[in-house]
């Protein structure tokens, strides 16, 4: 396992190494720098300046040996959209209200895929499967910006049950152990993984349900609890994770949608307003962080697989799954 | 028995509130912070373009302000005299103003601000402006700037404490507007902080009516009264406070009371349905000029088609104008528009003269496409115009702008509306690389040496026409003869409608939507033109402006 994952590890070096330079190539690549305004009126000798003042003026491989000498030292630059702090001190203060969101979201659309998903699967072709289904659908189709907007002005523009915006900064009860504007944001992200979660659960257990060692299981009396538990849910698991483990980096990256509407100071922005302003150390930053969570993330998967199927062997060649 | 009149309160400058203000203690303005913007100062002398929405350049004094009909006022600078040059131009500041430090604002202040504005190396996104202005640029900037003299030979210097001479390039009869942008740094904190001292509240000092008093980017920002100011705009208020939010939320938290003020900008078409459905709203929606903005197509005319006058008439002449307000901006936002002047800025066309050249008449607009070779749109080019970044409602408008064109002349037109880098970017290349285009433009100054200026040959626009060129030239450096100046620029428009150097589609009508109990002369009184609401360049606003009793 050790060796694996130190071998998993290298790897996810040379994958950072190959996105920086396709990033930083494509960023560089595209028309519009970060100073040139709306206006356009910036005379060439201004321009130049800018440009020699944040580096911008040397060749793009100059450029990018630079950026990433300092990165190996954790200097990731300056943000051309806050100036006064730098991409680091940046990431690390609105990362962790994003992280806030993201870990909430999680519980909140597994926790309630999950057993939405069981539900469905025990009840086939019941109201509760239908209930689940049509919701499913409805939380994979309207976009979280939508959801977003119904519940504000239902919540709180209609009824006034709910604040609007902000995070934690308001409305916090049990000191700032629960605070009412956690809700909607919250609500609004996790409709849509919680219904990818609940149709993979629900059809991850159909499947299995149907295999010929559950028959054999419950042929020889087990209890349908137990047959449930060491036969159906554990086999259910395996494409649960591989298609579930997929929703975390979305989720603990924020969603600019979700961050504007509600009000939240966190990342999820930033991955937009950085390619809009050319905010070219942000991009590079964001981008590196995605690439380096997906990585974690798959190589967390298949550590996961192991723990529910004994029979997986990480990094055996020619193997498969028994 | 008859009880005595409460007696009213003090701000913290010692000015009585007005009878129907709120307790000082409730004299809070709460405004909206766009949370999507790239804003990274309270000072427009570090960048102008990224200057913080909600309680940017309070910090300080410019040296001269507007009044509602945007003649220059008094500001920082008590009084101004121009030499018998020409081009010397005096300012004397106002006596006995302080930073929030105890210190006096000096004219050293100004000259240092001046300086790091033109540094090279500070490379300020407004620096085209002064070289822009021409014979009104500040003398050596455009040198200054180049790298190509030292930031000290720039034509500013301090005469005394508070006596500041200006000397300019040459000839410009409106330099005191152009002053509008007569920023100030303190020049100490400059030298110790460097320029983005006012973002920690540590480090911020402010000769303005407010202070910082806290300043979490992102979430929010508090202004405080400024105990210390004896500026001329003193604040009526104690407080502003600034919460970021994304301007889609702005009218959900104006409905929910968190905010007391949105601008036309962030308010959708549906938006102003509910506005125009509620007599309250209706009422507190104050619509103005704004900055003087208007919506119009620009062509290469230097390569086919649209080197062809013909065709270029044939595009003015296919906007049915009227309609797309009408059903479109909706009255509320935008009038037709004939010619790049709005009606109410100096020399415009309030007679609608110039409507005879630019006008929807499909039938004259299909035969000059006949006459351009084109007959029933037969054998013109398919093209694409495109938007810079705009959001819909405006996309919209350029949607139904090329709609109306591909409809009456019969030909293919499509709009694409880019990353507005990638459009700046075609727009200003040389030769351009942006045929057909669709965008707006504002005033800087009120004068259509800046307005007409744009459209120069030298200008962002790839039209070229000499006579016009002569005529804002001429009328910018033409001095002492207002009304023959005036005249001059009215010509000029009358050239580049008629020879078409764009197709003008919209004047914009701006406002804001306040709460009923924002209240001040300067935003609820008229101009003399019977026109209400904040105008742009009126920052005396941030010391008018106060909240009154509640009903």
């Amino acid at each position: 396992m050790a060796d694996y994952i130190i071998r998993r590890l290298i790897s996810l070096v040379f994958v950072l190494l190959a996105v920086s330079a396709i990033v930083f190539a494509m960023m560089h690549a595209v028309p519009g720098g970060p100073f040139d305004t709306q206006q356009g009126h910036l005379p060439p000798a201004a321009r130049e300046n800018i440009l020699r003042k944040y580096g911008l003026d040397k060749p793009v491989w100059q450029q990018y040996l630079n950026y990433m000498s300092h990165a190996l030292r954790f200097d990731f630059g300056i943000p051309y959209q806050q100036p006064q702090t730098t991409v680091a001190a940046l990431i690390a203060k609105t990362w962790s209200v994003t992280l806030q969101v993201g870990v909430m979201t999680i519980i909140v659309a597994f926790g309630l895929g999950i057993t939405a998903g069981k539900f469905a699967a025990y009840h086939q072709n019941s109201w509760i499967d239908n209930l689940v289904t049509f919701t499913a659908t409805l939380g994979v189709t309207v976009p979280n910006f939508v959801v977003a907007m119904w519940f504000i002005l239902f919540f709180g523009v209609a009824r006034q049950w709910l604040p609007v915006g902000g995070w934690g900064v308001s409305h916090c009860l049990f000191g700032s152990w629960f605070c009412t504007d956690w809700i909607l944001p919250v609500a609004a992200y996790a409709l849509a993984p919680m219904a990818v979660v609940a149709r993979y659960t629900r059809s991850s257990i159909v499947d299995v349900i149907r295999e010929d060692y559950v028959r054999t299981a419950r042929a020889k009396g087990l209890a349908e609890s137990l047959v449930m538990k060491r036969h159906v849910l554990r086999n259910a698991q395996i494409p649960m994770v591989t298609a579930l483990g997929t929703e975390i980096p979305n989720l603990i990256t924020g969603s600019i949608f979700i961050e504007t509407t509600f009000r939240i100071n966190g990342l999820g922005k930033f991955f937009v307003t950085s390619t809009l302003h050319r905010d070219y150390p942000m991009i590079m930053a964001t981008f590196l962080l995605v690439a380096l969570l997906w990585g974690v993330t798959y190589m967390l998967t298949d550590i996961a697989y192991t723990m529910i199927d004994p029979r997986v062997r990480l990094g055996a060649r020619g193997e498969g799954h028994g | 028995m008859v009880r005595p009149a409460p007696a009213r309160e003090k701000t913290v400058n010692g000015l009585v509130l007005p009878d129907d203000a709120a307790p000082y203690s409730e004299q809070v303005l709460r405004l909206p912070c766009d949370n999507t913007r790239n804003e990274t100062t309270f000072d427009s002398a570090v960048t102008i373009y990224q200057v913080f929405g909600c309680g940017g350049n309070l910090f300080g004094d410019t040296l001269v302000d507007l009044d509602k009909d945007f003649t220059p006022r008094p500001a920082a600078a008590a009084s101004w005299s121009v030499a018998d040059d020409g081009v010397t131009w005096t300012f004397r500041l106002r006596e006995g103003m302080m930073w929030s430090d105890g210190t006096p604002v000096t004219a050293h202040d100004y000259v240092a601000t001046f300086r790091l504005e033109a540094t090279p190396e500070h490379g300020w996104d407004f620096s085209w402006f002064y070289t822009a202005l021409g014979d009104g640029g500040i003398a050596n900037w455009t040198r200054v700037v180049a790298g190509e003299l030292p930031p000290e030979e720039l034509g500013v210097r301090a005469i005394d404490e508070l006596t500041l001479e200006i000397v300019t390039e040459g000839f410009f009869p409106p330099f005191p507007g152009a002053m509008k942008f007569g920023y100030v740094l303190q020049k100490r904190a400059l030298e110790q902080h460097g320029p983005f001292y006012n973002n920690d509240p540590a480090t911020s000092v402010s000769s303005g009516p407010y202070i910082l008093d806290e300043f979490d980017p992102g979430n929010r920002i508090i202004l405080v009264a400024n105990p210390d100011y004896t500026g001329y705009r003193p604040a009526r208020l104690a407080r502003i406070e600034g919460i970021y939010m994304s301007p889609a939320t702005y009218f959900i938290a104006f409905q929910t009371g968190e905010i007391d003020l949105v601008s036309d900008g962030a308010l959708t078409p549906t938006d102003f349905i509910s506005i125009d459905r509620d007599p309250v709203l209706r009422d507190n929606y104050l619509r103005h000029y704004g900055d003087f903005r208007t919506d119009y197509i620009l062509f290469d005319t230097f390569n086919p088609p649209f080197d062809d006058l013909d065709v270029r008439k044939a595009f003015a002449f296919s906007v049915d104008r009227e309609a797309i307000v009408r059903g479109v901006y909706g009255e509320i936002k935008a009038m037709p528009a004939h010619s790049m002047l709005m009606p109410g800025f100096p020399a415009a066309d309030t007679e609608g003269t110039l409507a005879g050249f630019q006008h929807f008449d499909c039938g004259l607009a299909r035969q000059h496409l006949a006459a351009a070779g084109f007959p029933g749109g037969d054998g013109f080019p398919g093209l694409e115009m495109w938007l810079r970044g705009e959001a819909p409602a405006l996309a919209a408008v350029y949607q139904a702008t090329a709609a109306s064109i591909a409809q009456c002349l019969k030909i293919d037109l499509q709009v694409s509306n880019k990353d507005g880098k990638v459009f700046m970017d075609a727009l200003n290349a040389r030769p351009t690389r942006l045929q057909l285009g669709a965008v707006s433009y504002g005033m800087d100054f009120l004068d259509p040496a800046n307005l007409l200026g744009a459209w120069v040959s030298t200008g962002r626009h790839s039209w070229k026409n000499e006579a016009f060129d002569q005529a804002v030239v001429g009328a910018s450096r033409l001095l002492g003869n207002p009304d023959r100046r005036l005249q001059m620029f009215r010509d000029a428009e009358r050239i580049l409608v008629d020879d078409v150097g764009g197709v003008f589609i919209a004047h914009r009508w701006q406002g804001d939507l306040f709460k009923p109990h924002v209240l001040g002369d300067s935003f609820r009184q008229p101009d003399s033109n019977g026109v209400y609401g904040r105008h742009w360049g009126n920052d005396w606003f941030w010391g008018d402006v106060y909240i009154g009793k509640r009903e």
